[in-house]
C-alpha cells in the first residue's frame, strides 16, 4: 500500500479492502440470509479464492492468552480451522446477526475485499433471481466510417448485410472497457459464470474517486446507496446479445448521477466490444424483464429466439422429425397426436356435452396460438408489457383499458378503411407475474376468443414495449431480424 | 440364497405398456410400408378409403425422400394471427442438418409476403409485391440470418430498380452456415473425445496428453480455447472449411511457439494448411500411444 495517493487509470484490484464498518459492506452483506452468508463465507475461504479474501488470522509468534481476552471473536489460526468453524455454524441454528457480526467484527475485521463484496452481491442475485431488471441489447456490426464531401467523418451506419457475428472475449473486453471509462472514476470488475444458467455475469462496481487507495474506497463507497453504483452485465452463451441490468433502487438524490454513470458505461460497452476494423453497436431489442430465463429463451442461443407463441412448435427440440422415418406423422392438435401425449389410448370415447366441447375447443385453440409457451409454471414470464395502439378507430367497439381482462374481439381486420382517420391514443399495460400465461388462461376459460385474438397477445414477438398498427406490432424487432 | 424379488404389479404394467408402444409403432411402420409398396397399390384400387390412405403415405414418402436428398424443402403454413399480412399465407423453408450420423430437428425459416395488399404499396411494381420477408425462424442466433436476408431478400425499394430477391441463394447460404456451425460443434466434441476429456463440466483425466479443457470460445464456435495442465492456454481459429487459420499458445513466459507447433503435430504452422480433423487424429494417436 503506497503512502501517497496518486491518481491512476488502472482498475481497482480485487484484493483492495473496504473498511467493514462502511455502509456498503453492511448493506451488501446485510441483505443476505443466514444460510447464504455462511455459504458466501465458505466460498471466500475456498483454496482458490483465499488470496483475494484473506481472513484476519492470529499471528503465529504471538502468545495465545495475550490479547484475546477481550475479543469476542478470537481470530482463528488457519483458514482451515475457520472453514470448519463456519461448517459447524451451518448445522447450528442461530440468527443472521450473529454471522454478520462475526464477519464484520471478527474474521474480516481488517477489511472486506472488493472481491468478497462481488461474491456476496452475486449470491443475492442467486437468492433473488428477480431482483434485477434486465434489458436485452443486440450487438450489431457497423460499417466502417465514411467521409462525406467536406472531408468530415460521418458516424458509421449499421451494416445490415454483414455476415460477421460479433465475438466476445472477456479479458480483452475488460481491458478496453477500462480504457473507455473516464480517469476520475474507478471501477472494480468481477466476472463469474452463473450457477445454473448459461450466462457470464460481469459485475461493475464504480467508485467516484481517481485514487485507488483504501481511504478513497471507504469514503466514497460510504455515501451513496449500492444499487446505483453496481451494474451487472450478462453475456449469454452462443448469442450476440447482452443483458444490462437497470438500477432498481435509486433515491431522488442519486438518480441523475447514477443515470449518467450508467449511460457512460453503456456507451463504453459497444466500444469495448469492438475490434480493430470491426466496429459494433448496441441495438435495443425492446425486451425488458426481471426474468433471466425468459431473456435466455428469447435472446439466447436457442431456437426460440424468433419463434414465440404458437410458432414454438417449430422450435421444440423434443419433437422427433427425422426424414428417415416413413411413418405418417399425425398432425398437431389432432386426436391421434393427443392420444400420444396422454399416453394410454383410452379408446372408449365419451359423448361430450356441449359445454365440454366448448372448453375442449378453447383449450385446443389456446394450444394452437401459444404452443408450449405461456404456461403458468414454466418460469419464463415477463411481468410488464407496454403497448401503444396506433390503429384507426373504425366503429364503436369495445376497447377495454388497463386490465388483464380485456375484450378486443371487435378489432378491425384487414386493411385500413379510409372513411375516417381518427387514431385514438390508447396505451395498454399488462401487469402480472407472467403476463402471457394469464392471457392464455383467459383463452382457455373462453373469456378471450382465441381465434380472433390478435397475434401480439400471444407474446410471440418477444417484446415488452411496442406499438401496434394494423393489428400487428410494428417493426418486428423481436423477430430476430 | 437370495432370489430376485418377484416382479410387482407396477413393473408388469409398465412392461406391458412399453410393449404396447413398440407394437403400435411396428403396426404404423408396417402399415406405411404395405401401403406404399407398388404391389399393394394394384390390389387397393377397389377401396376408395384405402386408396386415399395410400396416397397420403406415398406423398409422405416422397416428402421424406426430398428431405433426405435435397435437405432444403419448402412447405406451406398458415399464420393463426387474424391480422396477419397476406391473409396468413406462410411459406416455410425446412433445412435438414446431419450431425454425428443423425438427422437433427430441422431448422425452419418462415416467410410471409407483407407487400401483397394493394393499399400499402400501390406504387410498387407488381413483381415486387410478391416479394418475401423472413417472418419467423428457428435458426440459432449465431447464424448471420439477418445479413443473408439483407443480401438475398431485400425489401422492395422504388429507387433501386435492379435489385432482385433470390430465395435459392438465401436458402443455400443459410444451410451452408448452419452445416458449418454444426460441423464445428462436432469437431470440438471430437477434439474433447480425442483428448480424453469427458462431457463439458466433468473433469477428464487428460489421457496423458496434458490437456485439461477444450471448449468453444465464441458464439460461432470459430475459436476453440485449449488449456493444458501446466497452465498454458491456447487458441485455435477455424476457417470456413475446417482449416486451422491461426494457432496461438501462451505460457507463463509469453508465447509458446513450440507448443503451437506441437499441437498441430509439426504439420507446419502455415495458416490454412492444417485441417482441424488432422489435429483430432493426432490427439487420438497421442492418447492411445501414451
Amino acid at each position: 500500500m503506497s503512502r501517497i495517493s496518486v491518481p491512476t487509470t488502472a482498475r481497482l484490484p480485487s484484493s483492495s479492502r473496504v473498511n467493514p464498518s462502511s455502509p456498503i459492506v453492511t448493506k451488501t452483506l446485510g441483505r443476505l440470509s443466514r444460510s447464504s452468508l455462511i455459504s458466501v463465507a465458505l466460498d471466500w475461504l475456498d483454496e482458490d479464492n483465499l488470496s483475494l479474501a484473506t481472513p484476519y488470522l492470529r499471528p503465529d509468534q504471538e502468545d495465545d492468552d495475550d490479547e484475546d481476552d477481550g475479543d469476542f471473536y478470537p481470530p482463528a489460526s488457519s483458514p482451515k480451522e475457520l472453514r470448519e468453524e463456519y461448517l459447524s455454524l451451518q448445522t447450528r441454528k442461530g440468527s443472521k446477526r450473529e454471522i454478520l457480526d462475526r464477519i464484520i467484527t471478527g474474521d474480516w475485521r481488517h477489511g472486506v475485499s472488493l472481491y468478497q463484496l462481488a461474491i456476496a452481491d452475486l449470491q443475492y442475485l442467486y437468492d433473488h433471481p428477480t431482483s434485477q431488471k434486465w434489458t436485452a441489447y443486440k450487438i450489431v456490426p457497423l460499417k466502417s466510417p465514411t467521409e462525406d464531401g467536406n472531408g468530415e467523418v460521418q458516424p458509421p451506419e449499421i451494416d445490415k448485410t454483414s455476415l460477421c457475428i460479433p465475438r466476445f472475449h472477456p479479458s480483452l473486453f475488460l481491458k478496453s472497457l477500462q480504457a473507455q471509462i473516464l480517469p476520475d472514476i474507478k471501477a472494480h470488475y468481477n466476472l463469474d459464470r452463473h450457477k445454473t444458467l448459461p450466462l457470464l455475469i460481469l459485475r461493475i462496481f464504480v467508485v467516484d474517486s481517481p485514487y485507488n487507495t483504501p481511504l478513497s474506497l471507504s469514503s466514497s463507497a460510504g455515501n451513496i446507496d449500492t444499487g446505483s453504483k453496481t451494474i451487472l452485465i450478462a453475456f449469454p452463451d452462443g448469442s450476440p446479445t447482452i443483458f444490462i441490468s437497470k438500477p432498481t433502487s435509486t433515491g431522488p438524490a442519486g438518480a441523475s448521477e447514477s443515470k449518467s454513470l450508467r449511460a457512460l458505461l453503456v456507451e463504453g460497452i459497444p466500444k469495448a466490444l469492438s475490434l480493430p476494423r470491426q466496429r459494433v453497436t448496441l441495438q435495443s431489442t425492446s425486451l425488458t424483464t426481471r426474468n433471466l430465463e425468459e431473456l435466455l429463451e428469447r435472446r439466447g442461443g436457442t431456437r426460440g429466439n424468433a419463434a414465440g407463441g404458437g410458432w414454438s412448435i417449430y422450435a421444440d427440440e423434443k419433437v422427433k422429425e427425422s426424414p428417415l422415418s416413413t411413418v405418417l406423422p399425425s398432425p398437431p392438435l389432432s386426436d391421434a397426436a393427443e392420444e400420444e401425449v396422454e399416453g394410454n389410448g383410452d379408446k372408449k370415447r365419451k359423448r361430450l356435452t356441449v359445454e365440454e366441447r366448448v372448453t375442449k375447443r378453447a383449450r385446443l385453440v389456446a394450444q394452437a396460438r401459444f404452443g408450449e409457451t405461456g404456461r403458468v409454471g414454466d418460469g419464463k414470464g415477463v411481468e410488464r408489457v407496454d403497448l401503444v395502439m396506433e390503429d384507426v378507430f373504425k366503429r364503436v367497439g369495445s376497447t377495454g383499458n388497463n386490465t388483464d381482462k380485456m375484450d378486443i374481439d371487435g378489432e378491425d381486420e384487414g386493411d385500413v378503411d379510409n372513411s375516417e382517420h381518427w387514431r385514438p391514443s390508447v396505451r395498454l399495460t399488462f401487469h402480472g407475474s407472467h403476463v402471457f400465461a394469464g392471457i392464455r388462461q383467459l383463452v382457455e376459460c373462453g373469456i378471450i376468443d382465441g381465434e380472433s385474438m390478435p397475434g401480439w397477445m400471444t407474446g410471440e414477438e418477444g417484446v415488452t414495449i411496442g406499438a401496434v398498427r394494423n393489428g400487428r406490432i410494428r417493426g418486428h424487432k423481436g423477430a430476430g431480424l | 440364497m437370495s432370489s430376485p424379488p418377484p416382479p410387482t404389479l407396477d413393473d408388469e404394467i409398465s412392461a406391458l405398456q412399453s410393449k404396447i408402444t413398440t407394437l403400435k409403432s411396428t403396426i404404423a411402420l408396417q402399415t406405411s410400408t404395405l401401403l406404399t409398396a407398388p404391389s399393394t397399390l394394384s390390389l387397393l384400387s377397389s377401396d376408395p378409403k384405402l386408396t386415399s390412405q395410400s396416397h397420403l403415405h406415398t406423398s409422405h414418402l416422397q416428402q421424406t425422400l426430398y428431405r433426405i436428398c435435397a435437405t432444403l424443402t419448402l412447405f406451406r403454413a398458415r399464420d393463426p394471427d387474424p391480422n396477419a399480412v397476406d391473409s396468413g399465407s406462410i411459406l416455410g423453408l425446412r433445412i435438414e442438418v446431419v450431425s454425428r450420423g443423425k438427422f437433427l430437428r430441422p431448422y425452419y425459416v418462415l416467410f410471409n409476403r407483407p407487400w401483397t395488399p394493394s393499399s400499402f404499396s400501390s406504387s410498387l411494381p407488381p413483381a415486387q409485391k410478391k416479394w418475401l420477408r423472413v417472418h419467423r425462424h428457428t435458426v440459432p442466433a449465431c447464424i448471420p440470418l439477418a445479413g443473408l436476408a439483407a443480401r438475398y431478400l431485400p425489401a422492395p425499394d422504388k429507387d433501386k430498380k435492379g435489385r432482385k430477391q433470390d430465395l435459392g441463394k438465401f436458402a443455400r447460404g443459410v444451410r451452408r452456415e448452419v452445416v458449418r456451425y454444426h460441423a464445428r460443434l462436432g469437431t470440438v466434441a471430437d477434439l474433447r473425445k480425442a483428448a480424453g476429456l469427458g462431457r463439458r463440466g466433468g473433469n477428464g483425466n487428460g489421457n496423458g496428453i496434458g490437456l485439461v479443457d477444450i471448449s468453444p470460445a465464441d458464439a460461432e464456435v470459430r475459436h476453440i480455447s485449449v488449456e493444458w495442465e501446466d497452465g498454458r492456454t491456447g487458441r485455435l481459429v477455424i476457417g470456413d472449411d475446417g482449416e486451422v487459420l491461426k494457432v496461438v499458445v501462451v505460457g507463463e513466459n509469453g508465447r509458446d511457439r513450440e507448443g503451437a507447433k506441437d499441437l498441430l503435430g509439426g504439420l507446419g504452422c502455415q495458416p490454412g494448411t492444417v485441417k482441424v480433423e488432422e489435429v483430432v487424429k493426432r490427439l487420438a494417436n497421442l492418447g492411445s500411444g501414451a
